[in-house]
């Protein structure tokens, strides 16, 4: 992996992110506030519930049937007269946009925000090959100008500053802007409605398409999911197949609980539903529309270990909420998915190897299980990729050793005993105040946690002198 | 380049190896979705009023302006109003056979110039659209449905029924009566299901938006920021006596 960032190992990534006290205080903040705006959307919702249980049902049964559903969604998009790709790899998804510019004599295209896009690193390519993709998600925008990666699944850039963008739009714009939300934003408009108006493609990708009508859904907040699927005279939606869903009934149970989860908003201001290109007699939208069904490593997680990570929409809750996320942010990551989820969607597309350091970048408490939408069980798919790991060999020799002989001393009674009565006698150096404040070879969990010394008398030492 | 069939297939081999997390269902769908719409349309003809009430508070609590008036006559003046406070002559608009009602005949008396969108799909007629409505800074529609529990407004595309006049120019100002009072996402999805049964409807209608407020962003450290691509305002101008148009 020639990645600049992977080559940082993860815990100096971490380490980096730690030290950085901006990016401490916007992470507090950003994630604070959507964990209230959450609580406060479902508050308002008393079927949230039986909500989030029937939409964790519907995409378990859309797996269970999902060559049918696929099937259905590819037929129906072609009678509406949309074109339907299949992309078994990122490579192949690129290779698909990057042969329609060509035939197409494309030189511009706008983009909505698409982390399915972001996954194929399809702007690289686009560049590469002459066109020029325009981020048009605010978030992106900001992030694309600043040759960065997004932080966060649904805001991109709350690791910058307003005056971080105004710098930054005064340069790559070439004007004197204030650091004000209101007066950046207005610049955005400006810059990118000229964009949607000139360029030929549009590319997004997809929060859900129904299978039985044929219906790529879109949601955002800024409109500019609308711009693209309007304006420009190619679409293009880059999918991942599971994102397939049966019906318009199934889509509005997703619909209650996306934005919910998301933003805190009930919906969000923009849900676009499009069923083909133009149709006939309407003056507005796209002449052609092309749809990738990408696979990308999810085809055979259908049977895998990462199943219930199928299920998810992308809403970010469970950034939110995680405790390590909270501390680091998305860049420490390193990957396009960062966060509880993006640990699991990282091992789907890399594979496990590529997560033996994020495997374990969780504490397991849960909470990402609560918050999600559709309870993805995520606690126990990473505690089953460390089990792969070590299966593996993937992990570090010395961590697989040390797990080894703590298994063989829990295995035997007698070893487990004697190990109690030789460790309390080689601590002795080490403890201070009660604490074991400093271990030779454990520097890098002792410099920051006390461990608890092995008790002068064990549980079951007293319990024997009890029972007597 | 992978194929449909192959990519089915391995599609296929991976579900045979696995049944699933579950014994799951999607959800129950009306067999007759059409009755199962007339009912709700029933329904709501003796209980708009509270989906009313409930759709101006969600509405107004989205930052949407909310006008009424008793008849279809007092219309213009309401738009006149909001053209004269924006200090604005232009306006796009749907067409007669869209809103149900001529626009154009309706505020030119107060010296607004009307920009309806051509009927048909004539390239020339589509460029030149283009231009007015980016440049329009008052766009009127009707809407399909609205939806009461979130304060949505929904809006099918067609003839005459341009995507851009509510996304476009700066003020988006929908037009509606009763009859498109929705109070449910549910329900929303049972008037989906009925029109895409529809033989007529289910081939029409290329886009469908659901739009909820203004355009907004929260990308530069969270500051809710409104109009970044789309409308700066959404207004509603409810009218009592307006009678079914879709």
């Amino acid at each position: 992996m020639s990645d600049p960032i992977l080559a940082t190992p993860f815990p100096r990534r971490a380490g980096a992110a730690l030290k950085d006290d901006f990016l401490q205080q916007a992470l507090t903040i950003a994630t604070t506030k959507f964990i209230d705006l959450r609580k406060e959307a479902f508050a308002t919702l008393p079927e949230g519930d039986a909500l989030r249980d029937r939409a964790r049902a519907i995409k378990e049964a859309t797996l269970q049937r999902l060559d049918y559903y696929l099937e259905q969604l590819a037929d129906n998009v072609q009678r509406l007269g949309g074109h339907v790709h299949w992309a078994a790899t990122a490579g192949e998804a690129r290779e698909i946009v990057l042969r329609l510019c060509r035939e197409r004599s494309v030189k511009m295209a706008v983009k909505s925000k698409s982390m399915a896009t972001e996954e194929i690193h399809l702007n690289e390519a686009l560049e590469h090959a002459g066109v020029t993709p325009i981020e048009t998600d605010l978030g992106e925008y900001i992030i694309q100008l600043a040759h960065e990666r997004p932080s966060h699944i649904i805001a991109p850039a709350i690791h910058k500053t307003k005056g971080q963008v105004a710098d930054l739009f005064s340069r790559e714009l070439k004007g004197q802007f204030a650091a004000d939300p209101e007066v950046l934003t207005a610049v955005a408009r400006r810059e990118l409605r000229q964009k949607f108006l000139q360029a030929d493609m549009g590319i997004t990708g997809a929060n859900f398409a129904v299978a039985d009508t044929g219906t790529l859904v879109l949601v955002t907040n800024e409109g500019n999911g609308r711009m693209v699927t309007s304006l420009p005279r190619i679409h293009v939606a880059v999918m991942g197949m599971e994102k397939v869903i049966p019906s318009m009934t199934d889509l509005m149970v997703f619909l209650a609980i996306l934005a919910r989860s998301a933003t805190g908003q009930k919906l969000s201001s923009y849900t676009t539903l499009v069923r083909g290109p133009r149709r006939p007699g309407e003056l507005e939208g796209p002449e052609e529309l092309h749809l990738i069904l990408m696979d990308n490593g999810r085809v055979r997680q259908i049977a895998g270990t990462l199943r219930e990570a199928l299920y998810c929409l992308r809403c970010g809750a469970c950034l939110n909420v995680c405790p390590v996320y909270r501390q680091i942010g998305g860049h420490a990551y390193g990957y396009t998915y960062p966060g509880p989820i993006g640990i699991l969607l990282t091992a789907m597309l890399e594979g496990d190897r590529s997560v033996k350091d994020l495997a374990h970048a969780s504490s397991l408490c849960g909470a990402c299980k609560d918050v999600c939408p559709v309870r993805i069980d995520i606690p126990r798919m990473l505690i089953e990729l460390r089990e792969h790991l070590d299966r593996g060999r993937i992990a570090p020799w010395h961590e697989r050793a040390l797990f080894g002989a703590a298994r063989r001393l829990m295995e035997s009674p007698t070893l487990f005993h004697a190990s109690a009565r030789v460790g309390r006698w080689l601590q002795r150096p080490f403890v201070s105040g009660g604490r074991v404040r400093r271990l030779p070879g454990f520097g890098g969990w002792t410099t920051t946690r006390d461990l608890p010394p092995v008790a002068p008398r064990t549980f079951t030492e007293r319990w024997k002198d009890l029972a007597r | 380049m992978t194929t449909r069939a192959e990519f089915l297939d391995r599609v296929r081999r991976e579900m045979r190896k696995t049944r699933g997390l579950f014994p799951a269902v999607s959800a129950p769908r009306s067999a007759r979705p059409q009755e199962a719409a007339d009912a709700v349309r029933r329904q709501l003809v003796e209980r708009w009023p509270q989906a009313l009430e409930q759709f101006k508070a969600e509405f107004e609590r989205i930052a949407g302006v909310f006008h009424r008036v008793s008849r279809l006559d007092e219309v213009p003046a309401v738009l006149a109003r909001i053209a004269a406070e924006r200090g604005v002559r232009e306006a796009v608009g749907w067409d007669v056979a869209g809103l149900g009602w001529d626009l154009r005949a309706a505020l030119e008396p107060h010296g607004i110039t009307v920009r309806p969108a051509p009927p048909g799909d004539d390239e020339a007629d589509r460029a030149r659209h283009r231009e007015e409505a980016a440049r329009a800074p008052l766009g009127v529609t009707g809407v399909d449905w609205a939806l009461a529990e979130t304060g949505t407004l929904i809006l099918t595309s067609g003839p005459g029924r341009p995507r851009s006049t509510s996304l476009l120019p700066d003020t988006h100002v929908a037009v509606f009566g009763p009859s498109a009072l929705l109070e449910t996402l549910e329900q929303v999805g049972m008037m989906l299901e009925a029109r895409h049964a529809d033989p007529v409807l289910a081939g029409s209608g290329g886009a469908i938006n659901f739009i909820t407020g203004p355009s907004r962003t929260a990308d530069i450290e969270l500051t809710l920021t409104r109009g970044v691509h789309g409308p700066k305002e959404v207004h509603v101008v409810f009218v009592d006596g307006l009678r079914g148009v879709v």
